[in-house]
């Protein structure tokens, strides 16, 4: 179901009758999606009304802010800022999540000194009122 | 038609315009006609690092401004022959040109020269869009320094908005010895950053300051092992393959040769 999703908005988003309307998976989130194909870089931003899909790695000093969910197919090492607007449910995640600094809702948190992190795919997400980081396989898929 | 190559970096200080001068003097030896542009309007130094300050009459903005014609305006290295420098002028700032003028300036100077090699200041103002405008390809100049791969992924990121798409990296002043010891990031660390391709590997050498000092690019001197490395460079800029220079300290380069994708 996401993949024709994913395919009728590279199309141009025709209107097929058999894959309008809202999503019905549990989980699956309706919010427009910005797909970034490269590489960002310091000085360089992107700041989107829903989710932002990013394939490569975000460079320290680089920026994302999304209302929606962050997911970073690369290494994350800039800042990001999930559910801009207020919405404590959102998530980032990473292929490798390496950020020195984090921003869900208006959490903020920095990575403790000295951490070294895992070589495994993350996800950070606010929980009783914390950011807390988990591996991927760790998301809270009912929220 | 010649190509127009910028020297940048974003910070100051990291060998850019040493850079310049000693690829573009490697460059004439190899028999190619070059001509450094120095593009640091109001702080000219490759004049000084070319050993050529006395003999300036003309300056790259008295062009512009069509006070000279080009020729008279370009002084010939004291060494070679087929190597020429166009100073900047000191009186002036970055706003005395503009980035249309210097892309008509560079038109120009590839119709006469194999090898326009373009000294851009620090910064990413002004000085810097007028150094990239006409170029064709860029050079990243980084030290092993997280705060100059900083600025270099900055400079990347800004000159693919001026579509000058794929920039080569040096790194420039790598102490072998204190990365082996964990005290320095080594090359696989720049790289991950960065993610272009890497260009070359200049050593820390002390003999680079009496050089510079003196006017005289360390690719003139066989001892210099900072010569050695830019006289590979310039090499591998003209289309050669030609390994990364042993700097010693075993390991750090055979590895290199693999993330390079030059057979060696």
């Amino acid at each position: 179901m996401p993949r024709r999703r994913t395919a009728t908005a590279a199309q141009g988003g025709m209107a097929t009758p058999w894959l309008a309307g809202r999503p019905d998976e549990p989980g699956a989130s309706a919010l427009p999606t910005l797909l970034v194909r490269r590489h960002l870089r310091s000085g360089q931003r992107v700041h989107y009304q829903g989710n932002v899909v990013v394939l490569g790695d975000v460079n320290p000093g680089a920026e994302i802010v999304a209302t929606g969910d962050i997911v970073v197919m690369g290494v994350l090492r800039g800042l990001a800022h999930a559910g801009a607007a207020g919405d404590s449910t959102r998530v980032v995640a990473a292929f490798r999540l390496e950020a020195t600094q984090l921003r869900i809702a208006s959490y903020i948190t920095r990575a403790p000194e000295g951490d070294r992190p895992p070589d495994v795919p993350e996800v950070a997400q606010v929980r009783a009122g914390q950011v807390v980081l988990d591996h991927l396989t760790q998301l809270d898929e009912d929220r | 038609m010649g190509e127009a190559i910028v020297i940048t970096s974003g910070k100051g200080g990291v060998g850019k315009t040493t850079t310049t001068a000693n690829l573009g003097a490697a460059l004439a030896n190899m028999g190619h006609r070059v001509v450094l542009v120095d593009a640091d309007i109001g702080l000219r130094n490759l004049d000084v690092v070319m050993g050529l300050e006395n003999r300036i009459v003309y300056d790259l903005v008295d062009v512009v401004e069509g006070f000279a014609k080009l020729k008279p305006a370009l002084i010939k290295d004291k060494r070679f022959d087929n190597l020429y420098l166009l100073p900047a002028a000191q009186t002036r700032d970055k706003n005395a040109v503009s980035p249309e003028q210097m892309r008509q300036l560079v038109g120009d100077l590839k119709e006469e020269f194999d090898w326009v090699i373009i000294d851009c200041p620090a910064g990413i103002e002004q000085g810097f869009r007028n150094a990239v405008a006409g170029a064709d390809r860029a050079v990243v100049v980084a030290t092993p320094e997280v705060s100059s791969v900083r600025d270099a992924d900055r400079i990347v990121g800004l000159l693919e908005a001026h579509e000058i798409e794929k920039p080569l990296l040096l790194v420039n002043r790598l102490r072998p010895a204190m990365v082996k010891r964990g005290e320095m990031m080594d090359i696989d660390d720049i790289i991950e950053i960065l993610a272009i391709e890497l260009l070359g590997v200049v050593p820390e050498d002390e003999g680079i300051v009496m050089s510079s000092n003196r006017g005289e690019p360390a690719v003139l001197s066989d001892r210099s092992k900072a010569g050695e490395a830019y006289r590979n460079i310039a090499r591998r800029l003209a289309g050669e393959e030609v390994p990364v220079l042993a700097v010693a300290e075993d390991g750090l380069f055979t590895r290199l040769r693999r993330l390079m994708g030059w057979s060696g």
